[in-house]
């Protein structure tokens, strides 16, 4: 087939599938549509009928959240449900998690490659599921549905959703599984399987949950959440299309995708710039010497993150991660259609949509990332585990906030300017709690990030999540129905943004006292986060925000200072001198972990955990903060003295009041002084590069794991490798 | 002696007053709103309400000021203190390490009222001022467990040095907050017995709120708030009622002043609670519809009203108001029963625009508003607004735009539209303008039939249209829906105004339990489950009963409804179930409360939400008091003629419908009698509305004067 008039409904859908590649590639156009002929003709009903759809996707969200028993979904963000094309491709979403349109349209698009028009045929009432990495999934924990949309025996389209549950039988308790060695201890498998029919579960289904779940009730419950928004998609799929007649659906719903296509390209068009940006990221996962569960992850790893973009003449972009570092033995490798479907998900951060779907995936293209990397481990590594594959996605997703600013900023667009995002240290409890019930699941902590600064403003604290648009952390009082957990602190914590000019806006630190439990776990999980390596640096001259650090403390005299009323641990305090240390003792205290780790034993009541959660980065040299914004923090408690003074060389001073009062005049002779101190310390490029050629050669003080990150990146990027050598002027045969 | 009845609706623009006298005949005023005195405004609205009355002599306005046996007022005082910061400087307690619990709240609230596109985009979101600075909050070390039990017992020293220090700083209110205090108030009610004695101490008095009084429900920053804007805003909103009430004593007036809560009912100005009424805006409209609907005998009802720049909505079902137990306000999530209002920015004021990236066209979500208007108002505005198109289309008429008091330039509406959206799309400016019109209204349908009617079946709901736009659009957003039927009212301009005449006088407060029934659970302990809501039930009417017995009323005059918030355990969401039973005093009660709650369950979401083996979890229980007041009558009144008189008759006019001029039949609204029947293309013209009738639609006034909208095949067969 040439022609999109040779389509009938009895195209199989397989066929479909190869002529819009096809036509694609020859056009440019998704569905070879250089014309969006209803669009054109009757812009109004195209405006209302996207209108119904988005409305009909959010009535699919708020049945699927409401009948969903996962505080992640509802509270958290992290859920969405969505309609597709009879291909797959999304056409519109409701809101929530904007990091799985393109992983739900891969499932779809799988089943057809699978052959499931025929074997075992599509039905109406049917119910698909997935959380397969090979085929549309991310991480197991996220559970994909699908069932599909007949109208009058035809299939016209998909209604999705993915919830992310509690706990997917993970080796170790939990959603966030950083420690799976691999696929093996990923947990109960669901590819592409028919799950229900005639639209319910199959009893199969819900044995094997009850069997293979730690939560098996929430799980259900998320299942059936996403069985009944979905279902409420479809059912007013079928009104609408009885309404406005089968072929104008089809027509519109094809144009949107395209005009997702073209809103993107449009976008980059008339606020970007063209030309080729690079950006270096680097994320750890220090392990060595931890609790581990297989001997070979007895290690340090560091992951190389490179982000290559390139913006040719015609607005297209190009996304390469030419130099990835390899797999790892762990949970955190992640597929390239999981990769896609995070840039889609970065992009509606940054580019923004007002016709958020699969269209705009087709306005870039994404390199096959390195086989065997991180980013595409299954030629290396088909067991590779993807428990948490999220987590180098994010960092590097990061980077794109970076990028974009930059060419945003070329072009004049200072207000759409935006620093790199927090990331996502999270907190998870397995044990049995208040109620006598065994629960594992993640708490909503890391839900809520500080902001990145802005092109003209601060970022705005506890905020942003860079996985969800729907970023909240809930109230205490109801995680504390889940977990048997207390909270003794919930605040700001300062200086936890990047410095700048703008600062990133401020994470939060959670402090917990353990409570009505014989012994819970507590899991420091790494869905992407800075522990030892200080990912994104924020821009412009700013200084990153430090890592994340969590403490805790088992066996304390916590019951004895209650009695006492003596002072408690309710903030992280000073990072030098923290309040762990300051007010408590214990049998065992850690004040600064590496993350991500799981305690090594059981906590108990009194015993104390502090989370912290990170800030955003920070724009501008934060010696150009102005003395107003550093005094209004130190009065908010949101910068102590120190950082005011040695960071943004801001002299104040507190009056009897407690208020701060900026010296004007000290303050420019402080920063004076700041800037001659840099200039003391600067040296020419020339001479730093030969300087630090020089170590790089020699390959000092690199530790084990940055020798094999780089030998790894060298290794399945041979370009990249040379380009290495090529910058440092080091020998053709040079290893690391 | 002539009895009178005055219900005030000050917005954010204008004050509506509306008069009404014993035999249900009412008479409207407006004037601008006085943020800074509110009496300005409302007084000089009332006096142009008066005015149309026929009361010149002063021996008239003595009478009815002496004849005036309720006012009502709902006024934007509290809105406003919390927009302007202009509340009174408060200190707030709370459990140590949550000091900044209001200052970052959470971030949902930093994207409260965006659209999608815009919560994707992370540009925008921000958070709003806190009300309370944190050099005025201050930690107590304490804490109570999520069972009630305290773990921390509250460190006293901590708290007065708490209250020294606030005190020290000249906060002029107090608010304490602690974390699980609905469940065990006693830590709470310890700070504030602190509170007093430093307060005598120091010989300074400053109201001081509990967030377990205020708001005895779980979810803490939501707590929080509402504790704050007790606090905060609701003396200084209660000085501008009094001086309200002062302006019609000094005219005569006998009673005290009564004013709106948020969820429903009018209560004395007095009342301590005043944060219940923070949001009073569409609480007058969705209560005159609750009246009329009582009136009608229509139990279910779909209240929808059309502004200047919003849409909002909400349902009445077997005449249950629906109620959202921590809407969003102002930037903030509030423990505050609300009416249940969904709104979104579409209005007659609503701008249209084209994306020139897309060539999409793009409704508001911001508006025009009344100031500056649309663009024939020629008021600065050069964005072509919904009305503009109204007016392009021919059904506004020119001459006539609210009465005829504004000047409309109607060229400039046509070259503005042409130029901005009609030609960038290649489009007839005429065709375009109905493509516009028709899109808001499918906006409109699609907000009342996806977003607030799920679970609900449309046949059994009758549509009723009011605000100044609502009859305008009325037929256009009911849409092809299988409604029960469509309506309105020749009011429908100031129907806000007179449903704040329509209250009865209502209490209503909420508590949070935590009580299951599992499955094959024992006798005893379903039992001990319907001990705890029955209880709870018990210990909320007390306090209402108090409260109504302190205001005068009589215990027979009170009315007591019990409500639980169940779920099936493990399942976040919970449902409103009003109990059909007084106290759960017996298995087959639980198992009657169980059952209302299963059916409006399946009833919204299916039976594929449904559990096999399901938990019953009560989250929350709430009794609503009421004491019936004297409202307007809707009289009954005799059915004329199906042809209008030929005086309310004003000749035909062109208007463009589905891409050709037609003449459409135009009638004066004030001269229209029940009975009458006008058949579509019609328009009915009022000074505060316009009225439109498609083609195959018909209008029919019914004895009450309620406006019925059938279309015509219907009406054939009726």
């Amino acid at each position: 087939m040439t022609d999109v008039r040779e389509l009938t409904e009895n195209t199989a859908l397989l066929d479909r599938i190869a002529f819009n590649d096809r036509i694609r590639a020859e056009t440019g156009h998704l569905f070879g549509l250089a014309e969006l002929r209803r669009k054109t003709a009757d812009p109004g009903v195209y405006e209302a009928i996207w209108n119904i759809l988005l409305n009909i996707c959010n009535t699919g969200w708020n049945i699927g959240c409401r009948v969903s028993s996962s505080a992640i979904a509802s509270e958290g963000g992290d859920a969405l449900w969505a309609l597709h094309l009879p291909t797959g491709e999304a056409i519109c979403t409701s809101r929530g998690i904007t990091a799985h349109p393109g992983l739900l349209a891969h499932f779809v698009r799988s089943l057809i490659e699978a052959g499931y028009e025929d074997n075992p045929g599509i039905e109406p009432g049917d119910i698909f599921e997935n959380n397969d990495p090979h085929y549309g999934g991310i991480h197991p924990v996220d559970f994909d549905s699908a069932i599909p949309i007949h109208y009058r025996g035809e299939l016209v389209g998909w209604a999705t959703a993915v919830t992310h549950v509690m706990d997917a039988g993970y080796i170790l308790p939990g959603s966030i599984g950083f420690m799976n060695p691999d696929c093996f201890a990923d947990g109960v498998p669901v590819t592409m399987e028919k799950i229900g029919a005639r639209d319910a579960f199959y009893p199969w289904y819900q044995k094997r949950i009850t069997s293979r779940t730690r939560v098996p009730e929430m799980v259900m419950g998320d299942a059936r959440g996403r069985l009944a928004g979905s279902i409420a998609i479809r059912e007013r799929v079928l009104g609408l299309i009885e309404k406005y007649g089968l072929d104008l659906y089809k027509d519109i719903t094809r144009e949107y995708v395209e005009d997702g296509r073209r809103y993107a390209v449009k976008r980059i068009r008339t606020q970007a710039i063209p030309g080729r940006l690079r950006k270096s990221n680097f994320k750890d996962l220090a392990m060595k010497g931890k609790r581990v569960i297989m001997p070979d992850q007895d290690i340090d790893c560091l992951f190389n993150l490179p982000l290559d973009v390139t913006i040719d003449g015609d607005a297209h972009v190009r996304f390469s991660l030419r130099g990835a570092s390899g797999w790892v033995p762990f949970g955190q490798n992640i597929t390239p259609p999981a990769v896609a479907s995070a840039l889609l998900n970065t992009y509606s951060h940054i580019v923004g949509f007002d016709m958020f779907n699969s269209g705009s995936m087709a306005a870039w293209d994404l390199e096959m990332p390195p086989a065997g990397s991180w980013a595409n481990p299954y030629p290396a590594n088909y067991f590779a585990s993807s428990g948490v594959a999220w987590a180098p996605a994010v960092m590097w997703m990061s980077s794109l906030y970076e990028t974009f600013g930059r060419v945003y900023h070329c072009r004049g667009y200072v207000e759409e300017v935006a620093a790199g995002a927090g990331t996502t240290m999270t907190a998870e409890f397995a044990g049995v709690n208040q109620f006598g019930v065994y629960l594992a699941g993640l708490t909503l902590e890391q839900a809520s990030n500080g902001s990145p600064a802005r092109g003209m403003a601060d970022g705005e604290n506890s905020a942003w999540c860079i996985y969800t648009p729907n970023a909240d952390f809930g109230n205490a009082e109801i995680s504390e129905l889940y977990y048997p957990i207390m909270f003794l602190g919930r605040n700001v914590e300062p200086d936890s943004g990047g410095y700048g000019k703008h600062r990133g806006g401020l994470g939060h630190t959670a402090v917990w006292m353990i409570m009505n439990t014989p012994g819970v776990e507590y899991s420091c999980g790494c869905a992407g986060m800075r522990s030892k390596v200080v990912a994104n640096h924020g821009m412009f001259g700013a200084y990153p925000a430090w890592p994340d650090r969590p403490s805790y403390a088992s066996d304390t005299n916590l019951k004895e200072l209650i009695d006492r009323q003596q002072p408690l641990v309710h903030e992280r305090g000073d990072p030098e001198h923290p309040d762990l240390a300051l007010r408590m003792t214990a049998g065992h205290m850690e004040t600064d972990v590496v993350a991500p780790f799981v305690t090594p034993g059981l906590l108990h009541e009194y015993d104390v955990v502090v989370h912290p959660i990170s800030g955003g980065q920070a724009l501008g040299d934060p010696i150009g903060r102005s003395v107003a914004d550093v005094v209004a923090d130190l009065d908010r408690g949101w910068t102590r003295p120190r950082i005011a003074l040695e960071v943004h060389g801001v002299v104040a001073s507190q009056d009897d009041d407690g208020r701060w009062h900026g010296d004007d005049a000290a303050t420019a002779v402080r920063r004076a002084a700041i800037r001659e101190q840099r200039k003391g310390r600067a040296v020419p490029f020339s001479e730093w590069w030969r300087e630090e050629r020089g170590r790089v050669q020699a390959k000092e003080a690199m530790d084990p794991a940055v020798l094999q990150m780089w030998r790894s990146s060298m290794a399945l990027s041979p370009g990249y490798g040379d380009e290495l050598r090529a910058f440092w002027h080091l020998p053709a045969d040079f290893e690391f | 002696m002539p009895r009178y009845l005055v219900a005030c609706d000050a917005g954010g623009t204008m004050t509506d007053v509306i008069v009404v006298d014993e035999d249900g005949r009412f008479v409207i005023g407006k004037a601008p709103t006085t943020p800074h005195d509110e009496s300005i405004g409302f007084l000089e609205s009332l006096e142009e309400a008066i005015e149309y009355l026929g009361l010149g002599s002063q021996d008239d306005r003595a009478a009815f000021g002496a004849g005036l046996e309720t006012a009502i007022y709902t006024g934007t005082s509290m809105i406003n203190a919390l927009i302007n910061m202009s509340g009174l400087k408060t200190g707030l307690i709370v459990t140590r390490g949550f000091e900044e619990m209001i200052i970052q709240g959470r971030g949902s609230q930093s994207f409260i009222g965006y659209q999608w596109s815009e919560i994707t985009h992370m540009q925008y979101r921000k958070h709003r001022e806190p009300l309370v600075p944190r050099r005025l909050t201050c930690g107590v070390t304490e804490r109570v467990d999520l069972f009630g039990k305290p773990i921390i017992p509250m460190y006293e020293h901590e708290a007065e040095a708490a209250v020294r220090e606030l005190l020290a700083k000249g906060v002029e209110s107090l608010a304490v907050v602690f974390l699980h205090s609905f469940t065990n108030p006693s830590h709470e009610r310890k700070v504030a017995e602190i509170a007093r004695r430093v307060m005598a101490e120091v010989g300074r008095e400053v109201p001081l709120v509990l967030s377990s009084d205020v708001a005895p429900t779980t979810r803490e920053v939501s707590r929080a708030n509402a504790t704050v804007i007790q606090a905060y805003a609701s003396e200084p909103a209660r000085a501008q009622l009094l001086r309200v009430e002062q302006c019609l004593a000094d005219r005569g007036y006998r009673h005290s002043l009564k004013t709106v809560l948020c969820y429903g009912g009018v209560t004395n100005i007095r009342y301590p609670r005043l944060f219940e009424t923070i949001m009073s805006g569409p609480v007058g409209g969705i209560m005159g519809a609750h009246y009329l609907a009582a009136t009608m005998g229509e139990p279910n009802l779909v209240c929808s009203d059309v502004g200047g720049t919003s849409f909002d909505a909400g349902i009445i079902t077997a005449g249950t108001l629906p109620i959202d137990r921590e809407p969003p306000f102002q930037g903030m999530y509030v423990n505050v029963p609300m009416l249940d209002v969904h709104s979104i920015g579409a209005g007659t004021g609503t701008y249209i625009r084209l994306d020139s990236a897309t060539g999409r066209l793009k409704l508001g979500p911001d508006s025009a508003g009344g100031t500056p208007g649309p663009v024939f108002q020629e008021q600065g505005n050069e964005t072509p607004t919904v009305n503009d198109a109204n007016l392009l289309l021919g059904i506004l008429n020119e001459r006539y735009y609210l009465g005829g008091r504004v000047k409309v330039n109607k060229a400039k509406s046509l070259a503005n539209f042409t130029d901005k959206i009609a030609e960038p799309l290649g489009m007839d400016p005429y065709v375009a303008a109905e493509q516009c019109v028709e899109l808001v209204n499918v906006v409109m349908h699609e907000h009342l039939v996806q977003t607030l009617m799920t679970g609900y079946d449309l046949r059994d709901y009758v549509l009723l249209g009011y605000g100044g736009g609502g009859p305008l659009h009325l037929v256009g957003y009911a849409g092809d829906a299988p409604w029960k039927a469509v309506c309105t009212v020749p009011h429908a301009g100031a129907f806000s105004a007179w449903g704040g005449a329509c209250m009865d006088y209502s209490h209503r407060r909420h508590k949070t339990v935590s009580a299951m029934v599992a499955p094959g659970a024992d006798k005893a302990t379903r039992a001990y489950t319907a001990d705890a809501i029955s209880a709870a039930w018990e210990s909320l009417e007390s306090e209402l009963r108090d409260e109504l017995l302190d205001e005068g009323f009589v215990r027979e005059q009170i009315t007591l409804r019990r409500f639980v918030y169940m779920t099936y355990y493990g399942l976040l969401g919970d449902l409103e179930v009003e109990s059909p039973v007084e106290r759960l005093r017996s298995d087959d009660d639980l198992d009657a409360l169980i059952a209302a709650y299963e059916t409006v369950f399946t009833t919204m979401y299916t039976l594929a939400g449904k559990p096999d083996v399901p938990t019953y979890l009560v989250n929350e229980v709430a009794v609503i008091a009421q004491v019936a007041t004297v409202k307007p009558r809707i009289i009954r009144r005799e059915l004329r003629d199906a042809s209008p008189e030929a005086r309310a008759s004003k000749g035909t006019r062109p208007v463009f419908r589905n891409g050709g001029w037609n003449d459409a039949a135009i009638f004066e609204m004030r001269e229209l009698r029940p009975g009458n029947r006008i058949n579509g293309l019609a328009v009915i013209e009022a000074p505060n509305t316009t009225l439109f009738v498609p083609p195959d639609w018909r209008l029919r006034i019914d004895e009450h004067d309620v406006y019925w909208l059938e279309r015509q095949h219907q009406e054939a067969a009726r």
